[in-house]
């Protein structure tokens, strides 16, 4: 490094040091490289300080690591430490089959676990160990009986374990056979009750780079005026900040997460839609998540034999099965429309209308249900509905279906409606609600609308997908629920989009339990 | 809605003229049809149908029929179904089916031959028509048989099901009826719709004149004569079922088939015992479509547009109908192979697209109308906003959950919630009646996510309630949780207490016990002097139930409550 970038090293540097890493970077200066564990001695810091402290000096590029030497340190468990008081269990094992014996007796297994209070699976270690030495054998009946006078594996161990007792020392300075006993006796996964553990120390040593060489030399001869970590009430009150800087902080580190309070991800994406809607001049609708077929199908003129109202689409209530009575006048309106078409003009269905059916309870399966509540309950005209309901099939959940779902969906009324003005809408939507340019209307069918569009839209991301069905009610559907005028009712499938948005590739992940999912998902604009 | 396969070659062939795929995909639009793929290997087609009252459509010769309609400007006719000036050979109907299967119809078709593709075809249509129009043969079935062995005419009666012995297609043997009902797998399968509205089995069964079985409806065809190959050129097709119209309206719809494929049509005439809506002698092939007057103003009405009577004509003549046109008003017919026009506003919908939805120009709803929310949205996002602003993070969970979930880890025993009777999975069964449970579905699965956790929902639950017209309410509901080692009952109450006060609403807390608390550390919230919810610490034995080592408190408040003044 030339005197001039060393002159050209900022005052910024050296002011952003922290105390610790002025200790730090003083003792390297005087000798380098030095040992973490030197480091500690020299500066008399806490080894977590100083690894913390080298770790922001490493980051800085002012000091890097020279060697690294892994050693094996030797330490007693509590159980070890334990065993240092009242002796190991091979040595309670081995003196109390002796004792035994010279009594004229023989320690059994049973016997020992009463008087050491231990599981049978706690014993069959250290016993292997003495029978392995061949100074105990295992006789009929559980017994135990030593074969030798002594044990020199009981008395080796216990003099390791007084020896380790002092701390922690190395491992691999100890001869084979000691070794050879630390590792028989040292705490694995399985072995939790074993007397030593032996863990791998990293020692590192560091040397100052030729930054850190310059930074040193200018903490050494300039010394540094120390900044104040945090602006408090006291400096405020004192004064002092006029005199002291603060230090800058590493404004580059990832900051601490926090838990905030935010709305859900796919709830915040309905609340976007809904504020479109009602931006649209849409008013909202509710209704009950169970409802009577009556509400949920027959208003909605599809016929009780309808495929799509029996079990393997629609849930059941177990119970009440049944609602209340269906009001009047509409229970018999609707039931003469299905018979013979009532006064709509139309021809019915022509079967024999079930009352008690229409009664049946279900969940809420269409969105339409609410619509048809709201037709029946002297709506606006000109009016603008629309409820955003939850709504329940009978599927098998996979990745595409989901037991329970938001459903889209609305009524326009007004004497001025018509076909175009439902075409008209749809295009309103689709670039409302999918950004789109581009629509196609296709044909399609729906029991209780005629005729009915199937709206197209290319979505900037999606390419053409289908947005939504619509159409204008069937008299069969309006003039029994006592409207007159025309109706749009559309409905909006928004879960592909909101899958996007939220880049989710499965249904089910909508309403997920994670909140790790929950909490880092991100909701764009 | 019907999804159909056929090879693309004979499509073109019964239209008459080959088109793209992508020519295809718009022409599609004239049968409601959604133009779902195409393997280029084996020259199939795949399309669904979207009209559930259109079966005519659901076959390759009724598709290609509504696109030549409109190529060639005007339906073709079909002539068998004027009356025949010869005698023709005959079904008689028995006594006593009335209360099972009441109604037969059949024809032939002759001068033509089966081939592969025609067989394939044959069948795929005979399958949906029974399965969906036909609603798995209970209204409708349908057999074809070689016409060569039978001899006129033909009998449908009533057979005794232990006498009465024929061999099945697919076995070697003759079985009894009953034995066929028993060990046979369509017997099995369909057996269940020979139950007449006595609530007794019957079985109808077709013979010709000497004595053979043809088929045993709807259950199975006889080998003998019922098992119809490759390279037959003489064909008698069948169809009994419940409703007569259907019955029609299936007999029409595979006849037309048959003569698209050139076949020649041979009406059949089927004598009832008693007089039908038709008559006691009808002459099948029979067009039962009725005319219908579609006012020029309803057009109008409905279209928006002032398309010239002869416009809608003639739309409409290029959809397949036959129109007559009187003063303001047309008189429509639809043809015999449709039976969907129930009210004007069908045959408006066939004018619209019988001329392409494209052509119509757009308009946007001109009367204003002021949008908002309803009060029980208002209240929610208005708690929701709180509680986010409290540092809550919002959760959203499913409706239905597990009896378990619900009422058995939460240490509760005889809670009324509402269950599904048809239920497809148990952790699908009940609908929720509090939102707790949903809130430690969440804590649950999610211990490693950093701590604290604060989570809220704010959704509907739905209680039995006996004085409601279903027997039940759906309430809106608000729910929090807390999760952290040093949770507890205070710490939630301050969100509470600063939850009301922000509400402008006075409330009080007083101790009760309930089995999801710990004792001493729940309250019951009132507010305007009713119970409108739970604060509390959870049991450590709920906590134990759905395995969550923190502590929870918690708070429940039935939304719906706070508004009643």
């Amino acid at each position: 490094m030339t005197p001039e970038e060393s002159s050209s090293l900022g005052k910024q540097e050296l002011s952003s040091l922290h105390p610790l890493e002025v200790a730090v970077l003083t003792d390297l200066h005087t000798q380098s490289p030095t040992s973490e564990a030197d480091l500690a001695t020299h500066t008399g810091l806490d080894p977590a300080q100083v690894s913390m402290s080298i770790g922001w000096l490493q980051a800085k590029q002012y000091i890097t690591v020279t060697s690294e030497n892994v050693t094996k340190l030797v330490s007693l468990t509590p159980t070890g430490t334990e065993f240092s008081k009242s002796g190991s269990l091979l040595e309670r094992i081995f003196n109390g089959a002796t004792e035994a014996k010279q009594q004229g007796s023989l320690l059994t297994m049973k016997s020992l676990q009463e008087t050491l209070g231990l599981q049978a699976s706690d014993l069959s270690g250290p016993i292997g160990a003495l029978k392995k030495e061949r100074s105990l054998q295992i006789g009929p009946g559980g017994t135990l009986e030593p074969t030798q006078p002594t044990s020199a594996l009981t008395s080796a161990l216990a003099i390791l374990i007084k020896d380790i007792a002092h701390g922690p020392s190395s491992y691999d300075d100890r001869p084979d056979h000691a070794r050879k006993i630390i590792d028989t006796f040292s705490q694995r996964r399985g072995r939790s009750q074993e007397p030593f553990r032996v863990d791998e120390h990293i020692m590192r040593s560091f040397t100052l780079t030729e930054v850190g060489i310059a930074i040193a030399a200018k903490v050494v001869t300039t010394g540094v005026k120390e900044g104040y970590a945090q602006l408090t009430p006291e400096i405020l009150k004192d004064g002092s900040w006029r005199s002291r800087a603060p230090r800058p902080y590493n404004i580059a580190l990832r900051p601490p997460r926090i838990a905030a309070g935010k709305k859900h991800p796919y709830r915040s994406f309905l609340d976007k839609v809904k504020t479109t809607l009602v931006s649209m001049g849409f008013e909202e609708m509710r209704g009950p998540i169970v409802e009577s077929e009556f509400w949920n199908m027959d208003t909605l003129y599809m016929p009780q034999f309808h495929p799509a109202r029996d079990i393997h689409d629609v849930y059941f209530v177990k119970s009440p099965a049944y609602s209340e009575a269906i009001p009047e006048p509409y229970i018999s309106q609707v039931a003469q429309t299905h018979r013979d078409g009532w006064t709509t003009g139309s021809r019915g269905w022509g079967y024999p209308f079930n009352e008690k059916r229409a009664r049946r309870l279900v969940l809420r399966s269409q969105g339409t249900a609410v619509s048809s509540r709201t037709l029946a309950s002297q709506p606006k005209i000109p009016g603008k509905y629309f409820s955003m309901a939850r709504c329940f099939r009978y599927d098998q959940i996979d990745a595409t279906h989901a037991t329970d779902f938001f459903q889209t969906e609305g009524i326009v009324l007004g004497n001025t409606i018509t076909f175009q003005t439902l075409l008209g809408l749809l295009s309103l939507f689709a670039k409302e609600m999918a950004q789109a340019k581009k629509v196609k209307f296709a044909p399609a069918y729906f029991p209780f609308t005629e005729p009915s569009v199937e709206l197209h839209v290319e979505h900037p991301k999606l390419g053409w997908m289908e947005l939504g069905g619509a159409g204008l009610l069937r008299p069969e559907v309006t003039h029994p629920l006592g409207v007159k005028v025309p109706v749009i009712a559309w409905g909006l499938g928004l879960d592909r989009m909101a899958m996007v948005a939220l880049d989710i590739h499965d249904i089910r992940d909508l309403f997920t339990a994670n909140l790790d999912l929950i909490r880092h998902k991100p909701m764009p604009f | 809605m019907p999804t159909i396969d056929f090879p693309k070659q004979d499509f073109d062939s019964l239209i008459g003229r080959t088109f793209t795929l992508e020519e295809l995909e718009g022409w599609m639009l004239l049968a409601k049809g959604e133009f779902k793929g195409y393997d280029a290997e084996t020259d199939e087609l795949k399309v669904e149908l979207q009209d559930t009252n259109r079966p005519d459509l659901w076959c390759a010769e009724g598709i290609a029929r509504q696109i030549r309609v409109k190529l060639e400007e005007g339906p073709r006719s079909y002539s068998f179904f004027k009356p025949a000036k010869k005698t023709l050979d005959q079904i008689v109907v028995g006594h006593g089916l009335h209360v099972t299967r009441p109604y037969v119809g059949g024809f032939k078709a002759t001068g033509y031959t089966l081939s592969e593709q025609g067989l394939a075809q044959l069948i795929q249509t005979q399958e949906k028509l029974a399965d969906i129009f036909g609603r798995k043969r209970k209204s409708v079935s349908i057999g074809v048989y070689r016409l060569d062995p039978i001899q006129f005419p033909i009998t449908y009666a009533l057979a005794d099901p232990d006498s009465t012995r024929f061999t099945p297609l697919g076995f070697d043997e003759p079985m009894t009826l009953t034995e066929i009902l028993e060990c046979h797998p369509k017997g099995i399968e369909y057996k269940s719709t020979l139950i007449g509205h006595d609530g007794k089995q019957h079985c109808p069964l077709l013979t010709d004149a000497k004595g053979i079985v043809l088929s045993f409806p709807p259950i199975i065809n006889s080998r003998e004569i019922g098992e119809v190959r490759v390279g037959d050129k003489n064909l008698f097709i069948e169809v009994t079922g419940t409703d007569l119209r259907m019955v029609l309206h299936a007999l029409n719809i595979l006849a037309t088939n048959f003569a698209d494929r050139k076949a020649k049509i041979v009406p059949v005439e089927v004598i009832y015992p008693a007089p039908t809506e038709f008559g006691a002698s009808i002459q099948v092939p029979y067009d039962c479509g009725s005319e219908l007057e579609v006012p020029q103003e309803n057009i109008t009405t409905l279209l928006g547009e002032s398309l010239t009577m002869n416009e809608g004509k003639q739309a409409l003549i290029e959809y397949g109908y036959q129109v007559k046109s009187r003063g303001k008003i047309l008189s429509v017919k639809q043809p015999p192979y449709r039976d969907d026009l129930m009210h004007p506003v069908d045959a408006i919908e066939d004018i619209a697209i019988s001329n392409g939805y494209h052509t119509f120009p757009t308009a946007l709803p001109s009367e204003f109308t002021v949008g908002g929310l309803s009060q029980a949205e208002m209240i929610s996002d208005k708690v929701r906003e709180l509680m986010v602003g409290f540092g809550f993070q919002e959760t959203l969970s499913n409706i239905l959950a597990s009896q378990e979930d619900l009422v058995a880890r939460m240490n509760l025993s005889d809670t009324a919630i509402i269950e599904v009777d048809n239920v497809m999975s148990l952790t699908y069964s009940c609908v929720r009646q509090w939102i707790i449970p949903s809130l430690l579905r969440v804590e649950a699965a999610s211990s490693h996510s950093f701590y604290p956790h604060s989570l809220f929902e704010a959704g509907e639950i739905v209680q039995p309630d006996q004085d409601a017209e279903s027997g039940t309410r759906t309430l809106n509901a608000l729910s929090a949780l807390l999760a952290h080692p040093n949770a507890n009952f205070s710490e939630m109450h301050s969100y509470v207490d600063l939850l009301f006060y922000t509400l402008g609403l006075s409330y009080t807390v007083e101790p009760i016990t309930h089995p999801s608390f710990m004792d001493g550390r729940v309250g019951q919230l009132t507010v305007h002097g009713k119970p409108c919810g739970l604060l509390g610490e959870l049991h450590p034995q709920v906590l134990d139930n759905w395995q969550i080592a923190m502590p929870c408190a918690v708070f429940e408040l039935t939304l719906d409550k706070l508004t009643i003044g």
